[in-house]
């Protein structure tokens, strides 16, 4: 399955290690293990604001991934230790940049996300095309719920198949998002 | 500070929100204690003695879970058992037994005996099952003593230390038998 483009950027620093490494952490907070705070922290901010850098634009970024950061540890005691804590996280940071986007909609300054950075083995209409697409995903991927989001962005970061109740709830998101896709941009 | 470095301020505010976050989650505990001490007044307890035990149990319930550790996880399972000593002499009193005087005694402290049974067999099954440590025990053990003192003190002191005993008669077999 092709990565969406936020997470192609943060999953290769948190591969293997660090994302157990993480889940680990999550299940001592969650239980109550406060030793378990400052090394999460430390794993959880740069991913965080990495993310928020690629889903909305600079200057809002910081803001977004402060939001999403508070959010995580407030929800840490929820925690549910079968789940990925990475892509949890990211759930709830990609539930940030919708609520921003929505906001900002409202008001009407509403502004594009901004672009991939340039890749030199790729042609100028290919970098187009991958940015657009990058860009239209994103956009759609931030109407769905967080569940929704959370679910589609675990399958992007692991190859390996998992369990039947994760395949369903993976392809009731995938449905979600073709529909919203769809809503959005017709059959294309 | 450096670039790229954690704002120490941002990390004091990630804490404080993961200790309100914990809170809110242990607070979520207090519809279940309420409704403990709601089930006991409508039976007929003292409304004084029902709001000494509920206000105890609400907090060392809040105050485990909030906590978190062997002893936060024991606060469900305590609960629980609770419920067994909580609900079996206010059910005797509801289906109609006279309950005052050395009537009470005759069916309520049994009651109260029998509930604390089936509570240390809840709490030694849940220790052995997850292979919890004595912070465990203690903390269920604590929760489900409060819980069903709502109920036992139908039969006075006697009706609680008769539950406590139960506790322990139905309780120890089960958790020795499990760690042979």
């Amino acid at each position: 399955m092709r990565r969406l483009p936020a997470e192609r950027e943060i999953a290769p620093g948190v591969e293997g290690g660090e994302r157990a490494e993480l889940r680990r952490l999550m299940v001592r907070l969650a239980d109550g293990d406060r030793a378990a705070f400052r090394p999460a922290f430390a794993l959880l901010w740069p991913r965080l604001r990495a993310f928020a850098a690629r889903c909305v634009a600079a200057a809002d970024a910081e803001d977004v991934a402060q939001a999403a950061l508070l959010r995580v540890f407030s929800r840490a005691s929820e925690y549910d230790a079968e789940r990925d804590a990475l892509a949890w996280a990211l759930g709830i940071a990609a539930w940030e940049c919708r609520t921003l986007r929505r906001t900002r909609q409202r008001r009407r300054e509403d502004h594009v996300a901004p672009p991939d950075p340039p890749d030199p083995g790729e042609n100028p209409e290919e970098m187009v095309i991958a940015r657009d697409l990058s860009a239209a995903a994103e956009a759609v991927l931030g109407t769905l719920r967080p569940i929704d989001i959370e679910t589609i962005t675990a399958a992007a970061g692991s190859r390996k198949l998992r369990g039947a109740t994760f395949r369903k709830r993976l392809s009731r998101a995938l449905a979600r998002l073709r529909i919203a896709w769809r809503a959005r941009h017709g059959s294309r | 500070m450096a670039a790229g470095e954690p704002d120490p301020r941002l990390e004091a505010r990630a804490r404080r929100a993961y200790e309100l976050g914990r809170l809110r989650a242990a607070l979520r505990l207090a519809p279940l204690v309420l409704a403990a001490a709601g089930a006991a007044i409508v039976c007929g307890r003292p409304l004084p003695m029902t709001c000494a035990l509920a206000v105890a149990l609400l907090l060392l319930s809040v105050g485990l879970a909030y906590a978190g550790g062997s002893a936060g996880r024991a606060v469900y399972p305590g609960l629980l058992a609770g419920a067994a000593p909580l609900a079996a002499p206010l059910l005797m009193a509801t289906v109609g037994h006279a309950c005052f005087g050395p009537a009470c005694a005759s069916l309520g402290l049994p009651a109260c005996i029998l509930g604390g049974s089936l509570a240390g067999v809840v709490i030694a099954r849940t220790t052995a099952r997850r292979d919890a440590d004595l912070p465990f025990v203690l903390g269920a053990l604590a929760v489900a003593a409060l819980t069903g003192a709502l109920g036992c003190t139908i039969a006075g002191a006697a009706g609680v230390l008769g539950m406590l005993a139960g506790v322990v008669v139905g309780g120890a077999p089960v958790l020795a038998a499990a760690r042979r």
